[in-house]
């Protein structure tokens, strides 16, 4: 699968006279996998919404692949990525999970691999339940089988992993990995660094709507210096990867468990 | 004292529910409890903060089986997605934060004192005149937790309460907990956050498909933490550590030597752990 490229020019946004985001321009390659972090209010939610047309910038340009996003629909940008909210309930309609989960790829003229997506987040036993009977959590985890089935070549995900527990993120993190090794665009907004860790390549950082760092993800989340000034721990994976001075600068769980093979465990204490 | 919360066989049913969302909830919490609330989703964590706080069914419809005494005169509830949580009738922060106790029918002195009270303690007084429909999710989450704690309540119920924060305000949340169970509320926390629960709880359940099926300290019954996992992973015996420091505590001397067979790096895990051990 190929995936599409992402270009942002210098865009303007404000809530009244609020600026949400003010002068941020971003390149994304085609199959890139990148996260957006930052703190509440960074402007985080409203550059990945400007991206697939949900709101319009006042100055500046956005482009999709061969797409000016300025003159094209919300419903036309979905053809191109998908894109789950942050509040993800309001994006489930259907009477059941699989119909949802089949919309995206019926509007397509496609089936899509409505089945395999339900497999694949654990959703196969909710299959016939009314997204809303779903548990809380589960929801978001339908929301994004509904746009994983259209298999869009860039995804755009919301904070994904919010109220998800350890098994769920793992889930969603090897379901995004599985994307963007068929070469899918990733752009990830998430608190979680631990799942940045497993999903992420790159690390775009804003603040009050710029952007004040893009490193490569290994890179800044070994920077405990850069971290610390913006009140940020490193994931559990780095801080054993720098208390045991591992090699090859694990971030990865798969990766840390690796790189500790050999290490001799204590019987527990009290 | 009278606990904040008395359930004796309590079950509860959601309207047009084939089955009982939780069963047979026998359970008290008293003043100054943190009480983790855990279990897959679906098995009843939010359904057990309804109940607890009186909600359900009074609120959300469907039938309850068993005894329950609310010692509590007053609680607050923050839901898992705060966004349906709004009045829809305010055009400030200050305003929707203020709507509890102006509801409540307390003068007016008092109603300002406790929204800016509430306001500072979760950092956000900088939003008050703010209108909460152009916040952020995460803004809008601390937005809903000051309303709840606005009504001082004696019995509070969080559910994921930090689910959309940025680590430093979620953390920031977790640490305003104990205070508020000093002054004496009990707290009723459900999160699949169990590193940070385990920080700051006094005792954890854990529920099974609508069963408390353990009651105990956090670091005895709490899932593993992401830190624990890994070390299971790692070759570590039960009970997993559940933070970076626990792990570290549970090596050998030697183990960074060992890890990447080198003699450059320090020896690891060579202090005493800091913090504490799950199952």
């Amino acid at each position: 699968m190929s995936g599409w490229d992402i270009r942002v020019e210098d865009i303007r946004y404000a809530y009244g006279d609020v600026e949400a985001l003010r002068g941020i321009s971003l390149e994304i390659r085609a199959g890139e996998s990148v996260a957006l972090i930052g703190r509440n209010g960074a402007g985080k939610t409203t550059l990945t919404r400007a991206l697939v047309a949900l709101n319009r910038p006042a100055a500046g340009r956005v482009a999709v692949g061969d797409w000016d996003v300025a003159a094209r629909r919300p419903d036309e940008m979905a053809r191109r990525i998908g894109y789950v909210f942050q509040h993800a309930d309001q994006q489930l309609f259907a009477r059941t999970v699989r119909e949802d989960v089949s919309f995206g790829p019926r509007r397509l003229g496609r089936r899509g691999p409505v089945d395999a997506v339900l497999g694949e987040l654990s959703l196969a036993p909710y299959a016939d339940t009314h997204p809303y009977d779903v548990p809380g959590p589960l929801r978001k985890l339908v929301a994004l089988a509904g746009v994983l089935a259209m298999e869009p070549g860039a995804l755009i995900l919301d904070e994904p992993t919010a109220g998800l527990d350890r098994v769920q993120r793992a889930l969603v993190a090897r379901a995004l990995r599985r994307r963007s090794e068929a070469g899918v665009t990733l752009l990830v907004v998430s608190h979680d660094l631990g799942f940045v860790a497993e999903v992420a390549e790159r690390v775009v950082v804003m603040e009050r709507g710029r952007i004040v760092a893009d490193r490569p993800a290994r890179d800044f989340l070994y920077d405990t210096e850069v971290l610390g000034a913006l009140e940020l721990r490193p994931p559990a994976t780095v801080e054993i990867g720098l208390a045991l001075k591992l090699p090859g600068a694990p971030v990865r769980s798969e990766e840390v468990t690796a790189a500790m093979k050999g290490v001799k465990w204590k019987e527990y204490a009290g | 004292m009278t606990p904040r919360v008395t359930l004796t066989g309590v079950t509860f049913t959601y309207p047009g529910g084939v089955r009982p969302a939780v069963r047979g909830l026998s359970m008290e919490v008293a003043a100054g409890e943190i009480v983790a609330v855990a279990g897959a989703a679906g098995a009843g964590a939010s359904t057990l903060l309804l109940v607890a706080t009186g909600l359900a069914p009074r609120l959300v419809g469907g039938s309850l089986a068993g005894e329950r005494a609310i010692g509590a005169r007053r609680s607050g509830i923050v839901f898992a997605r705060p966004w349906t949580q709004l009045t829809g009738l305010c055009s400030t922060v200050r305003d929707e934060v203020a709507f509890g106790p102006a509801a409540a029918g307390r003068p007016l002195a008092e109603v300002a004192a406790a929204a800016s009270r509430a306001l500072h303690r979760l950092g956000i007084a900088h939003l008050a005149e703010r209108d909460p429909a152009h916040l952020s999710g995460g803004e809008l989450q601390r937005v809903v937790v000051a309303a709840a704690l606005a009504l001082e309540p004696e019995l509070l119920a969080l559910d994921d309460p930090a689910a959309e924060l940025d680590p430093t305000a979620a953390d920031a949340l977790y640490a305003l907990m104990p205070s508020l169970a000093a002054d004496g509320a009990a707290v009723l926390l459900a999160t699949p956050d169990v590193e940070r629960a385990a920080r700051v709880a006094t005792r954890a359940l854990v529920l099974e498909e609508g069963v408390i099926v353990a009651d105990g300290r956090p670091g005895d019954v709490l899932p593993p933490t992401e830190v624990g996992a890994l070390a299971r992973a790692a070759g570590c015996p039960a009970p997993y550590p559940l933070d970076v420091p626990a792990l570290l505590g549970r090596l050998t001397p030697d183990a960074g030597r060992r890890a990447h067979d080198t003699t450059d790096g320090p020896p690891a895990g060579s202090g005493p752990s800091t913090s504490g051990t799950a199952r």
